[in-house]
């Protein structure tokens, strides 16, 4: 298991903020983190980066505190609001932060330029970062977490400030993370971005992660199969899908691509109107609403 | 000690135009009072500022900007990436006391047949010396503190022991019953010298080893316990 948070608890005063958090986000593997406002999120993902300091409870990366410097060598982080000495360029702060990340000294240049072009700023490396946009800074704030390749990510609303091209190109990102093999832990109030590149999403609520949702089965697919009213007989459905029909949708797990179609085929074959097939995901509006 | 973070530190005050402007001054200043001044005065006090200067900006405000978020993160350990910056910080700082000492010697060579170099070097001892402690206070006050309230803090303290003195000085002349509390207990004003003379100590005028002894092992009592502070020290991101 990459990241592990065993029943974290934080305080600050009598205020108690995280009350236990039990949390796993294993390689290859993208977690959402939602919740309301004070619920918790930037308070464990500072835990988690080591910022602040647990009144008990465990973190492990990788089997290791979160402050080792092997750990720390794997680790990329993107904060919300992009700061730093914005007398700067984009070329000389993306440097420096690859050369304190431990990038190879002759890989340096090498990476900020694939970097920067990777991200669409290349032509904005020479200037000053206060003369950055915020879209930009979220930009090279990504830049700087990736450069080094890390294990273990995150990230704290990546996408806030960026037009819908700089969203689609995180978006990305993420998923090219997520198949290199990185633990991603993505703390969004966005929620149709988390939909889009999450396995899991854990709502944390109160200090307490109040519901799990798996998004992304690894081995199965699931489909819902809207069917054209009146078309159809629901018993006849529900024995060829294998599941029951609610109002006129039927959500079926299959293993293939190719079986989505034999499932298609076969209810058709009954005589029905299929007037949509498409994947299905949680309704995380509907489970945030529950949740806060 | 960080190679990385004390050469990046090292070069932004290099580039920085605000910097090099002050450096030029200093050099300017040392090269004209070379024609007329004793040896070694004037550009030394100049340092002092620069050190100050210079020296309020490491921590505190990193922590306010969320600079500090992104680099604690990286591979480098807190101390470690505290006493590399009080390293960059105190070679830039030099930088300007060089050119001091430099501009004044070359005055001399020009307008003097004596080029006094010897004054001249201790002046330049000294002011790197109280130059190590200022960095390193603070960096202590700047590692319990947000934003610039380190050096804040610093002038607080310096004009607070000045003024307590003072005032206790007076009130032992005016015989009234708080002064001579202050005649019978002579300790608590002998502290606050104490206290004043190794946390803002004045320039001797030649080479004093004991001086020197004394404001270096300030300057590292003071850089241990900012690495102590800064080893506990929360740093929550998105706090302003």
């Amino acid at each position: 298991m990459s990241v592990r948070v065993r029943a974290l608890r934080k305080s600050f005063g009598k205020h108690e903020v995280l009350k236990g958090i039990d949390l796993e986000v294993a390689p290859g593997e993208v977690v959402g983190l939602i919740g309301p406002n004070g619920a918790g999120k930037t308070t464990l993902m500072s835990c988690l980066l080591g910022f602040l300091h647990p009144n008990s409870g465990e973190i492990t990366i990788d089997g290791r505190a979160n402050d080792d410097l092997e750990v720390r060598r794997g680790t990329g982080f993107v904060p919300e609001r992009m700061s730093f000495a914005r007398g700067e360029t984009g070329w000389v702060f993306l440097r420096y932060m690859a050369r304190l990340a431990g990038v190879p000294s002759g890989e340096v240049d090498a990476r900020a330029k694939a970097m920067l072009e990777r991200l669409g700023i290349w032509d904005a490396a020479q200037k000053k970062l206060s003369q950055y946009s915020r879209g930009m800074l979220q930009r090279i704030g990504m830049c700087q977490a990736l450069i080094h390749e890390p294990s273990y990510i995150f990230l704290d609303e990546p996408t806030s400030g960026l037009d819908p091209n700089g969203v689609l190109l995180v978006r990305e990102l993420i998923l090219e993370q997520k198949q290199r093999g990185a633990a991603v832990l993505l703390n969004s109030h966005q929620l149709a971005e988390v939909e889009k590149v999450c396995d899991r999403v854990l709502f944390l609520s109160g200090g307490v992660i109040a519901t799990e949702e798996t998004l992304k089965h690894v081995d199965r697919i699931v489909i819902a199969v809207t069917l054209l009213a009146g078309s159809f007989d629901a018993a006849t459905i529900e024995r060829v899908a294998g599941a029951a029909v609610r109002e006129n949708v039927v959500i079926v797990s299959v293993e293939t691509e190719a079986d989505i179609a034999e499932l298609v085929r076969e209810i058709v074959g009954t005589g029905a109107g299929v007037i949509d097939v498409r994947r299905h995901t949680a309704d995380l509006e509907k489970i945030f609403r529950g949740a806060a | 000690m960080n190679r990385v973070v004390i050469s990046e530190t090292l070069r932004r005050h290099l580039t920085n135009p605000f910097f090099l402007a002050y450096v030029a001054l200093i050099a300017i200043v040392a090269f004209g009072v070379s024609h007329f001044n004793r040896p070694g005065s004037m550009w030394p006090s100049m340092i002092a500022l620069l050190a100050m200067i210079t020296g309020a900006a490491p921590i505190g405000p990193e922590f306010s900007s969320g600079t500090l978020q992104i680099i604690l993160v990286k591979p480098v350990k807190r101390w470690v990436y505290l006493v590399s910056r009080v390293t960059g910080v105190v070679m830039a700082v030099s930088v300007g006391a060089i050119a001091g000492a430099v501009c004044e010697l070359v005055g001399r060579a020009i307008w003097s047949d004596a080029l006094a170099w010897e004054t001249i070097g201790i002046a330049f001892a000294n002011c790197i010396g109280d130059a190590i402690l200022t960095v390193a206070l603070l960096t202590l006050l700047g590692s319990l503190t947000r934003a610039y309230f380190n050096i804040a803090i610093y002038f607080g303290v310096q004009v607070t022991l000045s003024v307590m003195m003072a005032a206790g000085g007076m009130l032992r002349a005016s015989r009234s019953t708080i002064g001579q509390f202050l005649g019978e207990h002579m300790g608590i004003e002998r502290a606050l010298f104490v206290v004043e003379r190794n946390l803002f100590p004045e320039f001797p005028l030649g080479f004093d080893r004991d001086w020197m002894l004394t404001v270096l092992s300030n300057a590292a009592v003071a850089l241990a316990l900012a690495c102590i502070a800064f080893r506990r020290r929360e740093v929550p991101y998105g706090a302003e």
